[in-house]
């Protein structure tokens, strides 16, 4: 065992049917951002035999101990010995790592003998599973933009509001500073005219208020799922002179790099 | 057993750093003299839990909660994220069970990823209040947990749009805990904005009480400071922003005072200015505060630092910092004043800290001052962050003081503003002073000329930050709990 640190691990496995029974992997994996094979080393402990999903900032490697908290109070105890697959949150970050369990799988037969080829077939459902997870919602973010395109950002301009009043200047913090970024369409691939532009608004904010929003420069490329613009309360802009629609990509999802552009077409075709 | 260097809390004790080496044909060049150990009784502590020892978040504008009645319980925050990545639906907060020597971050907060500000206090142990602007939102939310070492999400007592910095101070009384919580309400009438909500229930119910009574230029300036006596009397500073020419405001320091825990139907209209017979004394008139969104000090963002603090014994006595622009060449310069009559009259600058920001005041059981404050000094490459820590009884006639970090103010680069905060904090704890701010995180003694303990995962031979398998880990900016001990 490590002596790097030792973990306290209480790990409640809530049942214990296989996995076609249980939620899908699929659903684990949403909601886990922390999943690991692990091995029971005493009522409550487990020792991580092969991290197969966390956090860059978290500290976690094999021979390391972790605390699973179950989801549900009363299920049974993990018995010394029994491997699973625990898929998990991270609830407590403190010298050792507290999680709470989403749910597990029993390392059976039909996954022994993944387990014990390095385990990499068995990381490999895992990963699939995340691409599923990720696909999904990428495409609700589809089905919902009002515009899907590929595109280049020409040009990045103050906000030029028509048709209602501009939002009043307050002097805080977290003013979003909207700017317009121009974008020209190469390819559209819904709800857009392939060679129109497009007014795209976006806060050119550096509060820590919208860190994880996407924002524009002059020259980028990519693909863009757009939005109406419901979120300065000037919806309209103008442009060459015209009234025109505004636009936002206010998630990280919706400003994709430009070699996406398959992928999301592929999004599109599915069911 | 792994082959790697101990996960252990690593305490550095300032010491001579390696050998120069000798000239060539040269004497052997003696060493260095090591440097003086750290004042007895301080502790400075990354707060980055070992099991985050990757992380290299921005974690800045940090603030503390102490519980009276419970000492090795504190709670603290910064702009820490929760681990778990963009699909989270909470945002973490820091606890210690122990004093502070080391702590744990727990996911409690209904904030998507992390919270914009946040500040928070504690009511009857340990029950924790919390206001933040939770993301994306920016919505104000009152928040609260009976427990504030659980690690279930905090309930929420209220919401509402539209508001800026809450600043939340809480006190016991008759048998409930009373909160004050200053925000800038962009919803008030008239453009003035600066108010407080009250809470006399715990937080049960709130009420909004305008507090700025003269005219402005749309509204006041973002940081609205309580503070409480222990006899319920409050005070409340803020800025009252009267004009601007672009973002250079012309500003009056006003402090507002409730001598009876804002209880009645016009509290916080006690302190009368004679000048216009108005609620809300003015300390300083006309100052000129440039409000900006972008790197000015250093890394740093400027336009609205503020503190205040009251003799939690002895009413009468209250302290105050602000900055603004004084236009010989500093960019801001921080003030500190006194008053001894509640409010009355006032000081003349007791200290003038040019280049400075985050001053944290707070008054100790005896009477002594403590003042937090970040400054930055040197130009280009050469400048640095200097964090220091000054105690006083005689208004600043003799002052102790401790630089608790001096740190590159060029690195890391900003991810997003504030750098280092709007805001840290101070408080006191029976014979103790305890604060917090956010630094560069280099493990590197001379940094640290007060000594540092780091909970993550540290190198002290290559002054590095190591992850879990002991890889490089890139310098970031990280909270700092520290405690001093009150000067004899």
């Amino acid at each position: 065992m490590r002596t790097r640190s030792l973990i306290a691990l209480i790990v409640l496995i809530s049942l214990a049917v296989p996995l076609s029974a249980q939620i899908s992997r699929v659903a684990l994996v949403r909601r886990s951002d922390i999943i690991f094979v692990g091995t029971v080393t005493r009522a409550g402990v487990v020792r991580v035999d092969q991290v197969f999903e966390k956090p860059g900032a978290v500290s976690l490697m094999k021979g390391d101990s972790v605390a699973v908290v179950a989801a549900r109070a009363g299920s049974p105890p993990l018995n010394p010995g029994m491997q699973a697959t625990f898929y998990t949150t991270g609830w407590i970050y403190g010298r050792w790592i507290t999680v709470r369990e989403v749910g597990h799988e029993l390392i059976g037969p039909q996954l022994a003998t993944v387990a014990g080829a390095g385990g990499t077939a068995h990381q490999d459902l895992v990963a699939r599973a995340r691409q599923q997870v990720d696909d999904a919602d990428l495409k609700a973010r589809i089905q919902t933009a009002a515009m899907v395109v590929v595109g280049r950002v020409e040009q990045i301009r103050p906000p030029a509001y028509t048709g209602a009043p501009a939002p009043h200047k307050r002097f805080t913090e977290h003013d979003p500073n909207w700017q317009e970024a121009i974008i020209h369409v190469d390819e559209a691939l819904k709800g857009a005219t392939a060679g129109e532009r497009v007014v795209v608004r976006f806060p050119g904010s550096r509060d820590v208020a919208f860190v994880g929003t996407p924002k524009f420069a002059a020259g980028q490329e990519g693909t863009f799922l757009l939005r109406k613009d419901s979120a300065t309360g000037s919806p309209l802009a103008l442009m060459a002179g015209q009234t025109v629609q505004a636009y936002t990509a206010l998630h990280r999802l919706d400003v994709l790099p430009k070699q996406d552009a398959p992928h999301v077409r592929t999004l599109m075709r599915g069911p | 057993m792994r082959a790697t260097t101990l996960l252990v809390a690593v305490t550095f004790v300032v010491a001579g750093c390696g050998r120069p080496q000798n000239p060539p044909g040269g004497q052997p060049t003696p060493p260095p003299a090591p440097p003086p150990p750290p004042p007895a009784g301080v502790r400075v502590v990354d707060m980055i839990p070992a099991s985050l020892s990757g992380e290299t978040w921005q974690d800045a504008e940090p603030f503390l909660t102490v519980f009276a009645s419970k000492p090795n319980i504190l709670a603290a925050s910064a702009f820490t994220p929760n681990p778990g990545g963009p699909a989270s639906t909470t945002a973490p907060i820091y606890v210690s069970d122990d004093g502070g020597s080391t702590w744990s971050l727990r996911n409690t907060l209904p904030s998507n990823v992390q919270t914009a500000d946040i500040t928070h206090a504690g009511g009857e142990s340990p029950t924790l209040y919390a206001t933040i602007l939770s993301t994306p939102s920016i919505a104000l939310k009152d928040l609260e947990t009976t427990d504030v070492l659980s690690a279930t999400t905090m309930t929420q007592d209220a919401t509402r749009p539209n508001t800026d910095q809450p600043f939340v101070r809480a006190i016991r009384a008759a048998s409930t805990d009373r909160l004050y919580v200053g925000i800038n309400d962009f919803g008030a009438p008239n453009g003035r904005t600066a108010t407080v909500d009250v809470s006399l229930n715990g937080g049960t119910t709130f009420t909004s009480r305008r507090i700025e009574s003269r005219n402005t230029l749309g509204q006041n300036g973002p940081s609205i400071r309580p503070a409480v006596a222990r006899n319920n009397t409050v005070y409340v500073a803020y800025f009252g922003w009267r004009s601007n020419a672009g973002d250079t405001i012309t500003s009056d320091i006003v402090v507002a005072r409730d001598d009876n825990g804002a209880t009645g139907t016009t509290p916080f209209r006690n302190l009368v200015d004679a000048s216009d017979n108005q609620p809300g004394r003015l300390v300083a008139t006309n100052r000129t505060i440039v409000f900006s969104n972008g790197p000015t000090l250093g890394q740093e963002r400027i336009g609205s630092t503020l503190s205040l603090a009251v003799d939690a014994l002895h009413s009468d006595t209250v302290y105050i910092a602000w900055a603004d622009r004084v236009g010989s060449g500093d960019i801001q310069t921080v003030h500190v004043r006194r008053s001894l009559d509640g409010g009355v009259t006032w000081s003349n600058d007791l200290r003038t800290l040019p280049n400075t920001t985050n001053p944290a005041l707070a008054v100790a059981d005896d009477g002594t001052l403590g003042l937090l404050y970040q400054q930055l000094t040197g130009t280009g490459n050469a400048s640095r962050w200097v964090n220091r820590f000054e105690q006083s009884r005689d208004g600043f006639a003799t002052h102790k003081d401790l630089v608790l970090a001096t740190v590159p103010a060029n690195t890391p680069a900003s991810q997003f503003l504030p750098y280092l905060g709007d805001y840290d904090g101070l408080l006191t704890r029976g014979t103790e002073f305890l604060g917090i701010f956010s630094a560069n995180n280099t493990p590197d003694p001379a940094n640290f000329p007060s000594g540092v303990v780091f909970q993550r995962r540290v190198n002290q031979a290559t002054h590095q930050l190591l992850d879990g398998s002991g890889s490089p880990v890139a310098v970031s900016i990280d909270p700092f709990f520290f405690s001093v001990p009150v000067m004899p």
